[in-house]
């Protein structure tokens, strides 16, 4: 079987690459651009008022908006998309406390594990409190101890004890 | 050579630790023989000699690239500067505990030498429990985790890390060995790294000296004040040590972590912060035994529950009980550290609670006034236990009990902390002004009110300042108030006794003010650490309540405003290479204000190609005034044109008073820790009734 190929088909077939060719070259651009800057209002320090509440699901005892990984860029890049998507800051914790559980936020958002969180210290010192009252109350009863008899002297006092003593 | 020279001197020196245990309590409690004691004090010395050549057989091999020894492999690399090889002594687990058990051996010995002859009835028990401590970590050190292992090629090709040379093993290549050498962590090739873990660490293991006394009195039944004399220099040194540590580990984490901030309420930071909250209570509740012979049973908790305390953060530093950027090694010392903690912890507690049911704890005077200074001192030391309670709560009492009891895992961050701590150190600002102007015994609030009349005033005044400069918060205006008023205190009682001291010794008002300074040390060192303690107080509510930040990208040649200064962006020089090896992508910015330049600053990302983990380092560019500093991260760039950047920017008002009140502290305790030889009162009468030389 001859192939033949004649000037006017290696015409077109140049025409439909150059097109193909712009075509993907506008997409690229497109695309590319859209990942470069963009489009929107929200502003970097919206995404860290947020992103600073919330810490890093994957690092221990880092916010959001300092962790350096690249999984913590993403998480801030989704807390813009919610932002510009009219989600509230509230919304926006309740979701990540959803998808991560309570470890992200700096206190627990379930209302006993908050409540636990926030009252046991305070608990804890009424305690330490009511027993300190209770010994103070009840020394108040016992007998003083006699001045502890004079302590055994340093060296130093004894060498001068005997310098005196001649 | 050196492996070797280490491996068996860490052995020698656990033997010797533990003959030392052995034969003083064996010496003093058994056979009453003088001769045992004497060689189980010698044998404490020998314990030190022999864990500082092991100690130095590892910086030597660190200092001379021996990367067939596994911790050399891991810590260093051969293009490392030689500050960060010696460094690299702490950059690790195994490392880090040689040190810890080369200093607290050290501490032991000192101790030893100094008050062998004084102390003379405390010393077998003291070095007992001192010891027993060095033989745990020396243990550790040759047991579990030994710095000393080195790197075989088993005749099947397997690589293997062992103490001893395999049967038939040959070493691997040196050249070999150097290429794939791990270079030290990142974040700690920092001047800072020099100098903040021998300081925390010093600060840690010298609360081993009071601790030891404490329990060698109880054991011994010498109840009186002289495990208290004896001590007392050791606690404020151990207290200035880790007062120095936590400092430098703000400033480290404020320089090198990129983050804006200096305390972050890391579990980790939180652990080495209980310790000093309790030795604090101690270092205060302790003057009251000494002046009125009372709560003999509380100081001895305090002290006992200090080096209990930082047992424990030891514990959760390098057992990844919490985890966090510090906990940098997790291994098998997670056991038998809890295992010593919680045993350390009992036995000192039921020697305490037995002591007390005999009645030799009982206090020689009761409370007769809650205005009094022992009163105040104990809600001092009241309100420093509560912090301990909330912070050691927040960091793993709730983590831990979440986990364990309800299946969920929670981190109790900054919101749970500033929420739970603020009204406690308030109390305690408030007890470091009011306490001082008080009197042992009885005392009056009249008397109080009076004494507080010109630093209330001075405070009201400094406040007004405060309030023309534009502070309107009532917070913080609450909080600069109470803590202005602490400082005031403590300016107001130093000037008012060097004022009477001018005027009944016709002395200049310096001369005045040295001369009291060095007749009692204790009570105007005291001052000058309460004065430190305000300015960090005012430093902190600045740097917290009125920080102020934002993030924008800049392309180059633009600004961007923040508070009263602009940042424009010059130029990104990208790709730098240090003499490290560390590869650095550094931004140059022009800072402005009222539109003239006053700093050219250079914020940096640093990367490490050779490191395994966080091979990145974020270092701030700051313009640092006593007013603030205006600290800039390097946040992002244009990879290929460098035309455009992203900038995070904080300005932190009044942080450098954090670094500054530091300073003052340091110089406080060192004078309180001044060493004055005072005469008893009768050997100072004897010396005013005898005859005069003609």
């Amino acid at each position: 079987m001859k192939f033949a190929i004649n000037t006017h088909d290696l015409w077109r077939l140049c025409v439909v690459i150059v097109i193909i060719a712009a075509i993907s070259l506008i997409a690229h651009v497109q695309v590319a651009g859209a990942q470069d800057a963009p489009v929107t209002t929200v502003t970097d320090d919206q995404v860290n008022a947020i992103a600073n509440k919330l810490y890093c699901p994957v690092c221990e005892n880092i916010t959001l908006d300092t962790c350096g990984t690249a999984a913590c860029a993403d998480w801030r890049y989704e807390i813009r998309l919610q932002l510009e998507s009219g989600m509230t800051e509230e919304q926006i914790v309740e979701d990540f406390v959803r998808r991560f559980g309570d470890r992200v936020v700096g206190t627990p958002m379930d209302p006993l594990l908050r409540a636990l969180s926030l009252g046991t210290p305070w608990l804890l010192v009424a305690v330490a409190l009511g027993a300190v009252a209770l010994v103070f109350r009840r020394r108040r009863t016992e007998p003083v101890a006699m001045p502890a008899s004079p302590a055994p002297t340093t060296r130093y006092q004894d060498l001068l004890e005997q310098d005196i003593a001649g | 050579m050196l492996a070797e020279i280490g491996l068996v001197a860490g052995f020698l020196s656990f033997l010797a630790a533990l003959y030392a245990v052995a034969a003083s309590v064996y010496g003093e409690r058994f056979a009453r023989s003088e001769a045992w004691v004497i060689s189980g004090r010698n044998a404490v010395y020998v314990t030190f000699v022999l864990i500082t050549i092991a100690t130095v057989a590892l910086q030597v091999a660190l200092m001379t690239e021996q990367y067939q020894i596994a911790y050399v492999w891991s810590v260093s690399s051969p293009d490392m500067p030689d500050l960060f090889r010696m460094t690299a002594l702490w950059g690790s687990q195994a490392g880090s505990l040689l040190f810890w058990s080369f200093l607290i051996s050290g501490f032991a010995a000192g101790a030893t030498l100094a008050n062998w002859n004084a102390y003379r009835r405390l010393m077998p028990y003291a070095i007992a429990y001192m010891m027993a401590s060095v033989a745990f970590f020396i243990g550790l050190v040759v047991f579990i985790e030994n710095p000393f292992t080195s790197w075989w090629i088993l005749p099947d090709g397997e690589v293997v890390q062992t103490a001893l040379m395999p049967a038939g093993a040959v070493a691997p290549s040196a050249s070999r060995l150097a290429e794939t050498a791990n270079g030290l962590n990142p974040l700690l090739r920092h001047f800072g790294m020099a100098i903040h873990p021998p300081m925390l660490y010093l600060g840690f293991v010298g609360f081993v000296i009071p601790f030891a006394f404490a329990m060698a009195a109880l054991a011994s039944g010498d109840l009186s004040t002289n495990w208290i004399k004896v001590s007392r220099r050791w606690a404020l040194a151990a207290w200035l040590f880790l007062s120095l540590g936590l400092l430098l580990g703000g400033r480290w984490a404020y320089d090198v972590l990129g983050w804006g901030g200096y305390w972050g309420w890391d579990p980790v930071e939180n652990a080495a912060f209980l310790p000093w909250l309790v030795g604090t209570a101690y270092l205060h509740s302790v003057m009251i035994q000494e002046k009125r012979g009372m709560l003999k049973t509380w100081n001895m908790f305090l002290v006992i529950a200090t080096f209990s305390a930082v047992i424990f953060a030891t514990f959760a530093t390098r057992s990844g009980l919490v985890d966090s950027v510090h906990s940098f090694a997790r291994s098998g010392i997670g056991v038998p550290m809890f295992a010593f903690w919680f045993g350390l912890t009992f036995i000192s507690a039921w020697l305490i609670l037995w002591r007390r049911s005999r009645g030799e704890l009982r206090d020689e005077h009761r409370f007769t006034s809650i205005f009094s200074r022992e009163a105040l001192f104990v809600l001092n030391n009241f309100v420093f236990v509560s912090l301990f309670i909330a912070i050691f709560w927040g960091s793993f009492g709730a983590p831990i009990i979440s986990e364990l009891f309800m299946n969920t895992n929670i981190t109790l961050g900054a919101d749970y902390f500033l929420q739970v701590t603020p009204p406690l150190f308030v109390l305690l600002y408030i007890l470091m002004g009011v306490a001082p102007v008080s009197a042992w015994g009885i005392a009056s609030l009249a008397r109080m009110g009076t004494a507080l009349l010109i630093p209330l005033a001075l405070s009201a005044v400094s406040l007004a300042l405060f309030i023309f400069s534009g502070v309107t918060n009532p917070v913080a205006l609450f909080g600069y108030a109470i803590v202005l008023m602490s400082g005031w205190v403590a300016v107001v009682e130093t000037v008012r006794g060097a004022i009477a001291r001018r005027r009944a010794h016709q002395e200049s008002i310096l001369t005045a003010l040295w001369a009291l300074s060095t007749r009692n040390p204790r009570r105007y060192g005291g001052y000058l650490v309460h004065l430190g303690i305000a300015i960090i107080g005012l430093g902190v509510i600045g740097s917290t309540l009125y920080q102020v930040e934002t993030q924008q990208t800049l392309a180059v040649g633009e600004s961007m405003s923040i508070g009263d200064y602009d940042l424009r962006y010059d130029r990104l020089l990208s790709n730098q290479i240090a003499d490290d090896g560390r590869v650095m992508d550094i931004a140059e910015l022009t800072v402005l204000r009222n539109g003239a330049e006053i700093a050219h600053i250079r914020p940096r990302q640093d990367f490490f190609p050779e490191a395994r983990d966080m091979n990145t380092m974020t270092i701030a560019g700051a313009h640092s005034t006593i007013e603030n500093d205006l600290y800039v991260l390097l946040v992002n760039w244009d990879e290929i044109s460098a035309n455009r950047a992203t900038f995070k920017v904080y300005i932190n008002p009044l942080i450098n008073l954090i670094w500054w009140g530091g300073l003052i502290l340091i110089a406080g305790t060192l004078l309180a820790a001044y060493p004055r030889e005072t005469l008893p009162v009768r050997v100072r009468q004897a010396l005013r009734l005898a005859p005069q030389p003609a």
